[in-house]
């Protein structure tokens, strides 16, 4: 995988930045954002005579509290050093230790996640901005072009084409009366789901380049960054990124080219719904948190009226990697459950790679196995026979997969889908709210209810407003489809 | 007594009205639009940790949107609170993820130990270090066990009695 040669523009900005602040040959960086701090913390004094540095979760989040060494040519992550691993960690700063480790990311869009230390030195000096740098030399056009030749869809999980989205937001004059904006969904609020925080704390840097893309592609010039309220690591990453980058140059155009965007940031306060994206317009507009009707699209009648851009915080760290040779066909898994490595897997789809090959990475024996819950409360049970066969991106929504060993109890956790589903639904139309509540009632019995379960299921997903209630009788469906036996004993103190 | 989310802010506390002022003077600051309504009760909720009806009317008034609006608008996100957290409570995450690696156990040895003290919430996103418990700083702690959270719990609230 080959990044784009630097422009001088680029290169220019990497000597000026990287001459006060050298980013030091050997060094150890120390995994904290949410995941290292929500662990032990006596395992963060590390002593060792090379610079230490704080870094974000590089996507193992199985393995903090964790700390990688790094030496030329050698990346070595120390998993769980509350484990007493402090003298392996040593000898290998020392140089004593040949075995490089990192886990996945070697490329594509979690190469620097979690290993770097936050500054624009050390991210330019591992490629950051070099999309960018390009695509501020060639025409918008040309970006939507080369965009649309890669086949990137949206991964907030809707998997809608990305150049397509571009192009109907470009196609929009920029009007003086009803400016183009771009709105960046950083809401993530779906349960099992932690990609976004991910790459924000451990990268904010190629979010802000995927944005500078986006804006110059579609021509816009404004743009909301809307992060999810409980994801206070994520937004004090994103922001301190923001001023690096516009201390730099790199947001008003004086640095590398391209047009100068302004980036507001605001918080979202929780709730399922939210990361629907015209309950986010909603938000922002202080409005209630409510879906709209569409059409209107939002690429025509979006924020305030204005042609919007609405795109998820992975699928603008996917466009940084479009100039790839060859762009990588990957996808982020956030991974937990019953499974011995639990954290945030890029895997490839490229028709290859199996749910077996990512269970195997994650450290589980398939066998052991009994489904994957795929997507959370509006998702399905994928069974061990699908192991086998080879992930497809449509079929991956969000990608937020969780581990069902033996003894998961398939029934009650399809009751709680259901009665969050409920609880999230935000009452604008009927067949949600009243739907998802009633879903709840007959999943008391669901074998002697079956049929008006499929009914009412038919109701809600034809006529919902929103994916919430759309979506909301899937595990439900695949469920009673896939484990009816789970259903037949009578309840116990579950509920 | 007045419903449950217009609840008025604690008028015997003494900081009381020096509060709800630093909170006032916060919202101030932010520019009297409508699209400010969400950023102005966010503020307010930091600055006082839940939002009593006199910083609803303030934000209501500052923004210059009907005080029903606010309470409509305020009432539809799940992080904005409405009632009077009660301080030294703990939240244990029922998310799927820490529910499989035994959450709900864990809630029930802590609630046995601390009645009254601890009670489930939807998925924190933290998942892959379940099963994870939350203190009322909205701290969260993974990987957590019923004696780690007891611990934690009972270290907070030394000296104070439950």
């Amino acid at each position: 995988m080959i990044g784009p040669a630097p422009t001088p523009a680029l290169a220019r900005l990497r000597a000026q930045i990287a001459g006060p602040h050298a980013v030091p040959e050997v060094r150890v960086l120390r995994h904290r954002g949410t995941c290292g701090d929500a662990v032990d913390a006596s395992a963060r004094s590390i002593t060792v005579d090379v610079p230490v540095v704080d870094a974000a979760c590089d996507g193992a989040c199985w393995a903090a509290p964790a700390a990688t060494v790094v030496r030329p040519g050698h990346r070595h992550r120390f998993a769980r050093l509350d484990r007493g691993v402090a003298g392996a960690l040593a000898a290998c700063v020392r140089g004593e230790c040949d075995e490089p480790q990192a886990g996945s990311g070697e490329h594509g869009l979690t190469a620097r996640l979690g290993r770097n230390d936050g500054t624009l030195a050390d991210v330019l000096a591992q490629g950051g901005y070099a999309a960018y740098a390009l695509a501020a030399t060639l025409p918008p056009a040309r970006i939507i072009e080369v965009l649309r030749a890669t086949g990137l869809s949206g991964r907030g999980g809707a998997h809608f084409p990305v150049a397509t989205k571009w192009g109907l937001v470009a196609a929009h004059e920029a009007a003086l009366a009803a400016p183009k904006i771009l709105v960046v969904n950083a809401e993530e609020g779906e349960p099992g789901v932690f990609k976004d925080r991910h790459l924000l704390e451990g990268d904010p840097h190629r979010l802000i380049e995927g944005i500078l893309i986006a804006c110059r592609a579609a021509g816009v010039r404004e743009v909301v960054v809307y992060i999810n309220g409980q994801a206070r690591h994520a937004r004090t990453a994103f922001e301190r990124a923001l001023a690096d980058a516009r201390d730099a140059g790199i947001v008003d155009g004086s640095a590398l080219g391209g047009e100068s965007v302004a980036i507001e940031v605001r918080s979202g306060a929780g709730g399922y719904v939210c990361g629907e994206e015209s309950v986010i317009l909603n938000s922002i507009e202080g409005e209630r948190p409510v879906p709209r009707y569409k059409p209107p699209f939002a690429t025509d009648f979006g924020l305030s009226g204005r042609p919007t851009l609405i795109n998820n915080v992975e699928t603008l760290c996917a466009v940084t990697t479009i100039f790839d040779t060859p762009p990588p066909p990957t996808k982020l898994l956030p991974l937990s459950g019953d499974v011995p490595r639990p954290g945030l897997y890029e895997v490839p789809v490229d028709g290859a790679m199996t749910w077996a090959g990512v269970l195997a990475m994650a450290g589980a024996s398939p066998a052991r196995v009994q489904a994957l819950l795929l997507g959370g409360p509006s998702g399905r049970f994928v069974l061990p026979e699908e192991f086998d066969r080879p992930l497809e991106m449509r079929a991956l929504g969000a990608g937020g997969t969780v581990v069902l060993g033996a003894s998961a109890d398939i029934a009650r956790i399809t009751r709680d889908l259901a009665a969050y589903n409920a609880r999230e639904s935000c009452g604008e139309c009927t067949p949600c709210r009243e739907g998802t509540q009633r879903l709840v009632q007959l999943l008391d019995d669901p074998l002697a209810n079956r049929d008006r379960i499929a009914a009412l299921i038919e109701v809600m997903t034809e006529a919902s407003l929103c994916a919430l209630g759309g979506m909301a009788g899937r595990p439900v469906t695949s469920a009673l489809a896939s484990f009816p036996q789970a259903f037949e004993m009578p309840e116990g103190s579950a509920r | 007594m007045a419903p449950v989310h217009e609840q008025p802010f604690d008028s015997d506390a003494p900081d009381a009205s020096a509060r709800l002022a630093a909170a006032a003077h916060a919202v101030q600051a932010l520019p009297r639009r409508r699209d400010q309504l969400l950023p102005a009760l966010l503020t307010a909720q930091h600055a006082l940790g839940w939002l009593p009806r006199e910083a609803v009317v303030h934000v209501a008034e500052h923004v210059r949107v009907p005080v029903s609006e606010v309470y409509a608008t305020a009432t539809g996100y799940s992080e904005l609170r409405m009632e009077r957290p009660v301080p030294g409570t703990w939240h244990v995450c029922t998310g799927v993820s820490c529910d499989l690696l035994g959450a709900r156990a864990l809630l029930a040895a802590v609630e046995a130990a601390l009645p009254g003290w601890v009670r489930g919430i939807d998925c924190q996103f933290l998942c892959a270090l379940a099963p994870v418990a939350v203190d009322d700083a909205e701290r969260l702690y993974g990987r957590v066990t019923a004696e780690r959270v007891l611990a934690l719990a009972r270290a907070e609230t030394e000296g104070t009695v439950r």
